[in-house]
């Protein structure tokens, strides 16, 4: 059924700009109406530009005034890229040839032409990154503004990557542009559905096991990393988290669990509901295409009609993922994992990546199941 | 927040009128918004209200449903899909569906009123909206209540009507609150603090947390009283099918709510001296709260704020002998005028925060 009650996740035009607006050195030009353009200026917090479309340039075009914004940005030390939005992409314009005569990156990501993670690909894929051979370091993967990890998780595995003697390389999509072009031929996850594909995939971030696995794989192929550090603090960590979780457990029963967010994520928290609480995933509804292969009950959840029937359905003790499943959990335990994360003051950058990114969710999970406390059996 | 619109042109920056138009419809609690258009300009809307929602204490989530186009809707046309939404959307039962259609739908010419027209047990509103195609965010608000306002029977003169309840009571209708605006709560209870204070109740918030049933009510208020002056429209078309007058905006800032005692007690034809006094009293004692504020050097912050604004803060900056200077301590201005003593109250403490920093 195309028509969807109160759809939760974003266009693909919103996924171009928090691809292009993690750049410094590019500004990034929405073309089309206003309301396209406050959406993502105000949901990415990122310096976005407009050219705030009116119905004349509907009918008569909308060359001049394109080259009227662009002329206003020219000049100034940035490249300049322009997103074309529902609008635009159907007035059969060439915009192409409107920009032949300016130095811009044109990115054709229409709303209508699907989701977040696709206009986000599309932009990076405009952008065609190149990895340079003779850089050293070891690229951040995932870092989308929409995401409102991405942030912390930068600034963790940067944290763990110089622990183990590692340099960051580029960091996708958060860094100056011309590193696009110079990116070190190794790259590191944090969110998955928000890869560049560049370089050398040696794993990701999210959750002890995974992190290990990955740093090992580093101390393979990289030359000079001392992962050792690394590991140990893993290992202390994730006794915490073992030790804390088992003192719940002593007190509680373990959460069951309704889990909404992107496929990354949603696996990465049940995984840790799982191992450490064993928790009952009763659904992990994502925004994306559900994973391949899951052993937990996964299905594509894409309004809050749907979102809503699973809850009441499953009668879970536990919700996560946006302040949207939060208005419709009915009082439950709920951790906040995606976007939007609204009617909560957020002013230091969490990780979800990392070592401090599973202390930082499962410290959430355990205070609001606490704080709920679920009656022992 | 960082906004670089660019180039700074008035008439383009006064924001989508989709947008508008919903922050009226989704507050008609057993109403269903239709969008017509993808799902992400649905998305956004849905997005921002819940936010704002949220801020302001309200769990209600706004019901929203995308005709969610695709690109073979955008080529074929979308018409269809309008007409399969509604036959869903009727399936949960809503007392009134509105139809708002999007940039894109207007830009393919897709003839939103003929669906519209065909019978299905329920009132289907189409409501002129299309992004900028339609105008500003204000005029989605305003064609918003204009659209819901013809929802209302046309009312007796106002001579007969005068009352809402058995008691006779004259009563007010609060119209256009700006339903995504930060202070929506603190500036209704400062408007009905001043209405108690003539005891003159509200008939109706119209349009906020309304059941589409009392829409009804519209037109047995005495007075109608506009959240600003670009309601003014609305003002009109409601004096002219109901004949009830109208307050063009809410006090601004401090010194207008006596002006605003004396205005709603008048049309309401009640005597309001003592509730005058008690009200000049409550301004002096406000603004000794601030005299610690006297020969501070101040500049403005917000260059976007409006006229009205500029002129109410300034007005209270002179009462309390602050000193407006380029070079004085940055002080923010409220994104709308200050409504009332409590508005202003609210700001004062910003500033000497500001001040103190």
């Amino acid at each position: 059924m195309p028509e969807c009650e109160d759809p939760l996740w974003p266009c693909a035009m919103t996924g171009a700009a928090a691809c292009l607006g993690g750049f410094r050195g590019l500004d990034v030009i929405i073309h089309g109406s206003s309301g396209c353009y406050y959406y993502p200026a105000t949901l990415l917090h990122a310096p976005l530009h407009g050219t705030f479309m009116l119905e004349k340039e509907v009918i008569f075009g909308s060359e001049e005034r394109l080259n009227e914004v662009i002329g206003e940005l020219a000049g100034k030390g940035n490249r300049i890229a322009v997103i074309t939005t529902c609008v635009p992409a159907v007035l059969g314009e060439d915009i192409r040839s409107i920009l032949a005569a300016h130095d811009v990156i044109l990115v054709d990501s229409p709303g209508f032409a699907g989701d977040v993670e696709k206009g986000y690909q599309t932009a990076l894929s405009t952008l065609a990154p190149q990895v340079d051979t003779g850089m050293t370091g070891i690229n951040i993967d995932g870092a989308s503004l929409f995401d409102p990890f991405s942030r912390g998780n930068v600034q963790e595995i940067t944290r763990l990557l110089g622990i183990a003697g590692v340099p960051v390389g580029t960091v996708f999509s958060q860094d100056n542009l011309e590193k696009v072009w110079q990116a070190a031929p190794f790259t590191l996850g944090t969110n998955e559905d928000f890869p560049s594909g560049v370089g050398t995939y040696l794993g990701g971030t999210l959750g002890f096991r995974t992190m290990m696995n990955t740093f090992e794989h580093i101390a393979r192929v990289y030359d000079g990393a001392d992962i050792a550090p690394v590991c140990d603090e893993i290992e202390r960590e994730e006794d915490r988290v073992t030790y804390t979780c088992d003192k719940f457990l002593r007190r509680f029963d373990p959460p069951s669990a309704a889990i909404f967010a992107g496929a990354s994520y949603a696996q990465f928290a049940a995984d840790i509901l799982e191992r450490y609480l064993d928790a009952d995933i009763l659904v992990m509804g994502t925004r994306n295409e559900p994973p391949e292969s899951s052993r937990y009950p996964a299905v594509q959840v894409q309004g809050l009609h749907h979102v809503r029937e699973c809850i009441e359905r499953q009668a879970p003790d536990l919700v996560i993922g946006s302040s949207f499943e939060r208005s419709v959990s009915a009082g439950r335990a709920f951790v906040g994992l995606i976007p939007p994360l609204r009617g909560k003051v957020r002013l230091a950058h969490q990780p979800l990546a990392g070592v401090g990114g599973t202390l930082h969710f499962t410290e959430e999970v355990l205070n609001a199941c606490m704080e709920h406390k679920p009656a022992v059996q | 927040m960082t906004l670089k619109p660019s180039p700074s042109n008035t008439c383009r920056t006064g924001g989508c009128t989709l947008t508008g138009a919903l922050s009226v419809t989704t507050h008609v609690r057993d109403a269903v918004s239709v969008v017509h258009g993808p799902k992400g300009c649905t998305h956004h809307n849905f997005s921002l209200l819940h936010a704002t929602n949220l801020d302001n204490d309200d769990i209600i989530v706004p019901a929203l449903v995308s005709t969610g186009l695709s690109e073979t809707d955008i080529i074929f046309g979308g018409e269809q899909a309008l007409d399969r939404t509604l036959d869903a959307v009727l399936r949960d039962d809503p007392g009134v569906i509105f139809v708002l259609s999007t940039c894109i739908v207007d830009t393919i010419g897709d003839d939103v009123g003929m669906v519209c027209r065909k019978e299905r047990g329920v009132p289907v509103i189409p409501v002129p909206t299309a992004g900028f195609l339609g105008g500003s965010f204000q005029n989605g608000v305003n064609n918003a209540l204009l659209a819901l306002a013809g929802m209302a029977a046309p009312g007796s003169k106002t001579s007969d009507r005068n009352t809402c309840d058995e008691n006779k009571t004259p009563s007010v209708n609060i119209i256009g609150e700006k339903t995504l605006e930060y202070e929506l709560c603190g500036n209704y209870a400062e408007v009905t603090r001043l209405l108690s204070a003539v005891g003159v109740p509200v008939n109706i918030r119209f349009v906020h947390n309304l059941p589409s049933e009392q829409i009804a009510r519209l037109g047995s208020a005495q007075l109608n009283i506009l959240r600003d002056p670009a309601l003014v429209p609305v003002g009109e078309y409601l004096k002219k099918r109901f004949g009830i007058a109208y307050v063009p905006s809410f006090p601004s800032g401090i010194s207008d709510t006596t002006a605003f005692l004396e205005t709603v007690a008048g049309a309401c034809g009640i005597e309001c001296r003592n509730a005058v006094a008690e009200e000049q009293a409550l301004q002096d004692a406000t603004l000794a709260e601030f005299a610690d504020l006297s020969g501070s050097r101040v500049s403005f912050e917000n260059a976007h704020a409006d006229q009205d604004c500029i002129r109410t803060v300034r007005k209270v900056a002179k009462v309390l002998k602050m000193k407006i200077a380029k070079n004085g301590c940055p002080v923010p201005l409220p994104t709308t005028t200050p409504v009332g003593v409590s508005g202003v109250r609210r700001m004062l403490h910003r500033w000497r925060c500001s001040i103190h920093a």
